[in-house]
């Protein structure tokens, strides 16, 4: 609250003094003393005291060191299996800044104020998409200062941030510059410099992070990927505020230091920044009526609804997602996790979430999932197992730290097998007593087993019986006969895959293998993903929790008569009340 | 005795400023958080504040001649209570729960207002009035509530009967019973029994005092004692085993329990049930390091049925991991958050 509020102080003082730098500064984005728009030289700021260095190591050998390890260089015993790998100190080179590319981040032990200390805000809102956790309410603002006092004096070691020689700190004055207001003409702008400005290169045409997305590497020879516009809660600039244009533009004026990602701030005014940052903040998911999705404050991301609401369509079930009926159809986030319960684990999962639609008439149910996988994959030959296969030995990393191979150094270098989906749907889910279910992975046993939908890349959609973990599935009779894909499309970054399947009953179907959709009932429902790039194969692949496919039932007639009866009830009971008090009143008992 | 009054009523108005602003969403409602997890120790000993300070601020206003009748009192307080479960609680509860808190709440409060005749009277009067309708206001009242009750009854009715789709509330015990013994890569461990074998001193012998001396810190931060660091290179027994927990810990658990042993891992936002926040003091902190053994061992599948195996995304540990590392991991965990194991005797 503070912060938004020196923040917007900072914008009225300042809001007149803008306009006067970008009218001077006119069409040429650098200013007279040679810096680029918006910026400022600064001043160094001085040495940590030793007491902060000390108390700084205590801090760091507590939490710090198990991924960023003892000399800081990003080699902890976590490190291996993260991707994005930890921060190596050592080469003082950071991400998230509001200097000038190439410069030093801000750091002032003694001023944790927003927008003048870098590092303090990373520490404190951590870094969403890395496994780097905000600290705030963890560590006290004091224990976050010593440990930051420790890491850029100790632990910084090829540079030096109070060596006036070689450092120089030009700093964006985000503060005294004030927003564009993100209107159609500014966001339209925004779009067309996106392209002009190359972004799209490595960001894709659609902002999916899938252009250049298989040769970039950062400063150490990990390979990295450009971030994906549609997810702003992964930013890691987004300091715990996702929607905040502010953000953008200053990862946008700054760049990323030690990637790819340069800094814009000498080829675009700020003006034409605004406009950017507006365009790439309206990419980002937003509910129906354009409102920023609500993020949970213990996750930072969008909040989740565990129910997947399907509507009645009378008639055939559209294919096309630009039909009124699926446009209308409520939209649902489910999260994705990597696989880690059972071997070959996935810590590296690329799939985080899909976005789930259904719709059903009186005879299929249609789900549309979408997400995004910066690469279509698509296996090339014959895959060495069958489709039914479950223990499918795709190697797990090792993780040794420093070892050639980790899933970091090795990220690109899978074999490529086929991009796929899957709903697993609970057969005789009526016979459990509520909650229990069979199990969330691939069944619990013959007597409780799932009904897995499954669609690859090549093109292929199987229906199968799981009865376990570590039970290869068994083919369905003729299920896949009623199946039918509707579509399958990867465009821009993006899977559109539309499946539709019976909703089920006895006389065609067998329910010992399928599923019954019934209307108006929780039908438990998992979903798995596997990105083909990434080597994800058998049981290494994404998994969600469990959701609910819930069929809309039609309104029934009873909801219309019952209130009224209720109402007129009531009118009767306010009649009986009144008369009885002025009956007592009047000395008469009933 | 009046300087108390008036600080109670102080905390009063505070409190219902800062319940104000996470009503209208301008506090979140995350922003007080004394206690880790803070639920349900901290919202009990909030609500205690909280009488407290309507204590005092109900004598201050009667000493300033400015009283409040009981009959909004009693209303006021119950819509108080309504209001903080629904925008205090994080993480939210559902509404049926809330809805069985605000029924017991409604009770307590008639048993308050109607606690000896003269204030039960009191209490009624308002209604009574409205009923007989004596003045112009009161029979403007009467007629307005004569046509809204039943088009709100009917309403709220419609509403009800609407088909909807709400999660369905599933109620999963946490700390289901343990077996009374457990096998474990071929080896049977009684959990009565058995021991952590890395809990020893530097000679090498189960040392329950020496180890609980070596833990980090309480206290915000939750740090190692300055003359315990794991990482140190001449440590042996105790802090060596911790270290090496620490690193099994980092390659293998973080992902879901978090950096900060709280629950809030990478991939913990994509699962239900959540993963379990170490540093909470309802966790482990509450429970024997042999029942940690078992559950770390067997996982989510091997839970019984009232902890929801079907649901949990935990890893059977033994089949990742060997039984000392499984122990050390477990060491880690008390050493990382400042809690002693609980013991048998």
């Amino acid at each position: 609250m503070m912060d938004s509020i020196t923040q917007k102080a900072g914008i009225i003082a300042a809001a007149a003094f803008g306009v006067v730098l970008v009218s001077s500064a006119g069409y040429s984005s650098v200013s007279a003393q040679g810096l680029p728009e918006g910026f400022k030289k600064g001043d160094l700021s001085p040495e940590p005291s030793a007491e902060m260095i000390e108390a700084g190591k205590r801090v760091y050998f507590t939490k710090c060191v198990w991924c960023h390890g003892v000399d800081g260089a990003g080699d902890g015993p976590g490190a291996d299996r993260l991707w994005p790998r930890p921060r190596n100190f050592n080469q003082g080179t950071f991400k998230i800044r509001h200097t000038a590319s190439g410069e030093l981040p801000l750091f002032d032990a003694k001023k944790p104020i927003a927008g003048q200390n870098d590092l303090f805000e990373t520490v404190t809102h951590g870094l969403p998409g890395s496994a780097m956790p905000p600290w705030e309410g963890i560590l006290s603002e004091e224990q976050r200062l010593q440990v930051l006092s420790f890491v850029t004096t100790q632990l910084v070691k090829d540079r030096k941030f109070t060596d006036k020689q070689s450092e120089t700190q030009t700093i964006l004055q985000l503060a005294d510059l004030k927003p564009k207001p993100a209107t159609d003409e500014s966001k339209k702008r925004g779009g067309e410099l996106i392209v002009e400005k190359k972004c799209v290169e490595c960001h894709g045409m659609e902002g999916r992070g899938d252009g250049n997305a298989f040769n970039l590497k950062d400063d150490w020879g990990f390979s990295i990927q450009p971030a994906n516009w549609h997810k702003c809660w992964n930013f890691r600039g987004s300091r715990q505020d996702p929607y905040n244009v502010a953000n953008i533009f200053r990862t946008f004026s700054t760049g990323v230091n030690g990637t790819p990602m340069p800094s814009f701030a000498d080829n675009t005014t700020v003006d034409e920044r605004w406009d950017i940052a507006n365009f790439v903040s309206s990419l980002c998911e937003r509910d129906t009526l354009g409102n920023p999705l609500p993020i949970d404050p213990l996750t930072d991301k969008p909040k989740i609804n565990f129910v997947i609401p399907s509507d009645l369509v009378e008639g055939e079930i559209p294919a096309d997602i630009e039909h009124e009926a699926w446009q209308k159809a409520p939209k649902r986030i489910v999260a994705m996790g990597g696989q880690i319960t059972h071997k070959p684990r996935n810590f590296v999962n690329r799939i985080d979430d899909i976005w789930v639609r259904s719709l059903y008439n009186d005879k299929y149910i249609v789900y549309l999932l979408e997400w995004d996988d910066r690469t279509k994959s698509v296996a090339e030959g014959k895959l060495p197992w069958a489709p039914t296969q479950v223990n499918i030995d795709v190697k797990e990393q090792d993780p040794k730290t420093g070892e050639e191979g980790s899933i970091a150094a090795k990220q690109n270098n899978y074999t490529v097998y086929n991009d796929a989906i899957a709903i697993e749907t609970a057969v005789k889910w009526k016979e459990l007593p509520a909650p229990i279910k069979p199990r969330y992975l691939f069944g619990t046993n013959d007597q409780f087993p799932v009904d897995i939908v499954k669609w690859e890349a090549d093109g292929s959609l199987r229906a199968f019986k799981g009865t376990g973990w570590d039970k290869d599935f068994e083919e369905r009779d003729n299920y896949e006969e009623a199946m039918k894909l509707v579509k399958s499309e990867w465009k821009n970054g993006r899977w559109y895959v539309m499946i539709q399947r019976p909703v089920g009953n006895k006389k065609d179907q067998d329910y010992d293998e399928d599923t019954f959709f019934e209307v108006g009932q929780y039908i438990p429902t998992v979903f798995f993903a596997w990105d083909g790039h990434n080597g994800d194969a058998g049981r290494k692949m994404a998994v969600s929790a469990f959701y609910y496919t819930f069929m809309n039932p039609p309104v029934p007639q009873e909801t219309y008569i019952y209130p009224v009866v209720i109402a007129v009830g009531v009118v009767l009971l306010e009649g009986w009340v009144l008369t009885r008090r002025a009956n007592r009143k009047k000395g008469k008992t009933l | 005795m009046k300087a108390l009054m008036s600080l109670g009523a102080l905390i009063g108005v505070a409190g219902l400023l800062l319940l104000g602003g996470m009503v209208l969403d301008v506090v979140p409602s995350t922003y007080i958080r004394l206690v880790e997890g803070y639920m349900p120790i901290q919202m009990l000993l909030e609500v205690a504040c909280y009488v407290i300070g309507f204590t005092g601020l109900s004598y201050t206003l009667n000493a300033m001649g400015m009283a409040i009748p009981r009959f909004w009192q009693g209303i006021g307080f119950w819509v108080f209570f309504l209001l903080y479960l629904k925008y205090r609680m994080y993480p939210p509860i559902p509404f049926s729960v809330r809805a069985m808190y605000g029924t017991v709440s409604l009770v307590a409060v008639f048993m308050w207002v109607s606690a000896s005749e003269e204030d039960w009277q009191k209490f009624k009067q308002p209604i009574m009035n409205v009923l007989d309708a004596q003045t112009g206001g009161n029979r403007l009242l009467r007629y307005l509530y004569l046509v809204l009750l039943p088009i709100l009854i009917g309403g709220f009715s419609f509403n009800a009967m609407m088909p909807k789709s709400e999660e369905p509330i599933e109620l999963r015990t946490v700390h289901p019973a343990p077996p009374a013994s457990t096998k474990v890569h071929g080896k049977t461990y009684t959990l009565q029994t058995s021991q952590n074998p890395y809990r020893v001193n530097p000679e090498g012998k189960f040392d329950q005092e020496f180890t609980n001396a070596n833990i980090v810190e309480q206290g915000m931060g939750r740090l190692m004692k300055p003359n315990a660091n794991p990482w140190d290179d001449k440590n042996q027994g105790y802090l060596k085993y911790v270290r090496e927990g620490g690193e099994i810990f980092f390659q293998n658990c973080h992902f879901c329990h978090g950096d900060n042993l709280n629950g809030r891992g990478l991939h913990a936002f994509a699962f239900n049930p959540i993963p379990a926040n170490f540093t909470d003091p309802g966790t482990i902190a509450q429970l024997q390091e042999t029942f940690i053994f078992w559950r770390v061992s067997k996982g989510g599948i091997g839970l019984p049925n009232e902890g929801f195996p079907w649901a949990s995304v935990m890893p059977p540990w033994e089949q990742h991991l060997t039984v000392d590392e499984i122990w050390k991991v477990v060491l880690f965990e008390y050493w990382h958050t400042g809690y002693y194991p609980r013991t048998w005797d």
